[in-house]
């Protein structure tokens, strides 16, 4: 067979692009496998959070904001502990961003607040002066489109095995369960659960009576997002 | 003198007479550099190692003839000697097995490179560093500390000029203002300020003992509320007498264990704010617990450096 394939060099390519891939296969797969398996404590995104999430990449705020803390002194002293791949496990597709324009959202939610978030937004130079990200004022006044986000849910929940309603593991013992409804009403009835309690600390009257009236605001649902990276 | 000794020397001394007159003799020469030097050097004995090393070699093939013990094999007439192994291959055999070995055990895994073992070591570096430097300021140096911790971490939410920015965070030039304070008589506050969980009571638990213990009322919250908000001092001190000094003490500096301070900004105050964060009235702090204990302290005579109005 040797003697066969050293005369055809067509079909040697070809056995050696076989032998190659496959010893690349049994290489790779297995420690890719290993390091994309989510870390006790990282939980999937809920509807409102990935919601949120599709405001964040429809705002193209991957552009300017990255989600990549590299270990260096200088930047796990400015964002928190470095990132870990297990981290992204449930990030589809993960917004490790193209530059840093602005600085690291990876840890957000350890370090600025539902009110800080609304404030900042609405114009963000008047709260750090010489600032040059613009205003977003339309996510105080476009709605939330849920239904996207529960399409989403119901995907990755299916091809993935992405664990919603199962009980997760958590770093101090407990468990956690991400609720995922049944039905787009029981999805747009949890959102709404998950943004009341976002509300409770905003200030804007307005937005407090869109949620209380049944609506969404994409800014709710956008600090549901920044409040979950954690 | 066989010929070939005579050739030897004339190319070698043709080479050093080329080799002088490109570099020694020309203008520049070695230019007093040593390491021009080491580098003529080296080619003078490169020429009379290669050429006597030449020499040697043809001079065997002239003048030698084969001894020693044959071995049996033998291909078309070429015979072999059995020839010792030369004692220097053998040493650096030995040796190099010998390397293969640790580097296999040992020198691989303990030296390969890890990124996040070099920053681990450059964070030690720096915490050592740091201990160095700054483990013993005090005063104006700490104060200066404080004011580059502040104005890289807090002054997004507390602004610049630490005012809370129009209401968004709290004011920390004065240490209480009126609607905090308010909102902390009628609806109690568990915020760990002592480091432990201290909740103090909402209004209903509040009594005045110079009214023989009669439930706080509207009135009364708001004058103690300008009280404190003043700086302990104007009207409604009588309301903090009856109601609040006994956890807070008569002049407000609080309690160890029992109620913090609220006349002024101190050390264990802001540090327990840092560490557990805050939820009030105003809205969530988030805790800064990655500062280190020195930065902590910083940032706290900043704070207290401020409302004093310095």
């Amino acid at each position: 067979m040797f003697h066969w394939l050293e005369r055809n060099p067509f079909f040697f390519a070809l056995s050696v692009f076989i032998t190659i891939s496959f010893a690349g296969l049994i290489e790779i797969v297995p420690s890719f496998a290993q390091a994309s398996r989510p870390l006790v404590g990282t939980t999937p995104y809920s509807t409102l959070e990935l919601a949120g999430r599709h405001v964040y990449i429809k705002n193209s705020c991957n552009a300017c904001h990255s989600q990549l803390i590299r270990p260096f002194k200088s930047e796990t002293d400015r964002y928190g502990h470095y990132s870990m791949s297990g981290e992204y496990a449930y990030d589809r597709p993960f917004l490790w961003g193209s530059k840093r324009t602005g600085p690291d959202l990876m840890r957000v939610g350890n370090y600025r607040t539902t009110d800080w978030h609304e404030t900042h937004m609405k114009d963000p130079a008047a709260v750090v002066p010489g600032s040059i990200m613009p205003k977003y004022t339309w996510l105080y006044e476009n709605e939330t489109d849920v239904e996207t986000a529960y399409a989403e849910q119901l995907t990755i929940a299916q091809f993935f095995s992405t664990p919603y309603n199962k009980a997760i593991p958590m770093k101090d013992g407990t468990n956690k369960i991400i609720k995922m409804g049944d039905s787009i009403a029981e999805a747009n009835a949890l959102a709404l659960e998950e943004a009341k309690v976002i509300v409770a600390d905003m200030k804007d009257q307005n937005i407090k009576d869109a949620v209380e009236s049944g609506k969404i605001p994409e800014i709710v649902a956008i600090i549901a997002y920044m409040n979950s990276l954690k | 003198m066989n010929k070939i000794y005579l050739w030897g020397i004339i190319v070698a001394v043709t080479m050093l007479t080329i080799t002088y007159m490109s570099v020694i003799g020309s203008k520049g020469g070695l230019n007093g550099d040593i390491v021009n030097m080491f580098a003529i050097g080296g080619a003078v004995a490169l020429v009379v190692i290669i050429v006597f090393v030449i020499i040697k070699f043809v001079r065997q093939m002239q003048v030698d003839t084969a001894d020693g013990e044959l071995s049996d094999d033998n291909w078309d007439g070429i015979g072999e000697y059995y020839n010792a192994i030369p004692k220097g291959w053998a040493i650096m055999y030995l040796a190099t097995m010998v390397y293969a070995m640790w580097y296999f055990v040992i020198g691989y895994p303990v030296n390969s490179y890890s990124q996040i073992g070099e920053y681990n070591e450059d964070v030690a570096a720096h915490n050592k560093k740091f201990e160095k430097k700054y483990a013993s300021i005090t005063g104006e140096r700490l104060v200066d500390m404080g004011e580059s911790v502040f104005l890289a971490e807090c002054k997004v939410c507390h602004g610049l000029a630490a005012d809370g920015i129009d209401g968004s965070a709290a004011d920390l030039n004065v240490r209480l203002e009126f609607r905090t304070v308010k909102d902390v008589v009628i609806n109690g506050s568990n915020n760990f300020l002592l480091g432990s969980e201290n909740p103090m009571p909402d209004r209903y638990g509040l009594m005045n003992a110079n009214k023989d213990y009669a439930p706080i009322t509207d009135a009364e919250i708001d004058a103690v509320s300008t009280y404190v908000a003043n700086g302990m001092s104007g009207e409604g001190g009588d309301v903090f007498a009856g109601a609040c000094s006994v956890c807070h003490g008569d002049d407000g500096a609080g309690m160890v264990y029992v109620a913090p301070n609220i006349a002024a900004y101190d050390i264990t105050l802001v540090t327990n704010v840092l560490n557990h964060g805050k939820k009030g009235s105003i809205g969530a702090m988030p805790a800064f617990d990655r500062l280190n204990a020195k930065q902590k302290e910083a940032v706290s005579a900043y704070i207290i450096s401020l409302s004093k109005g310095e």
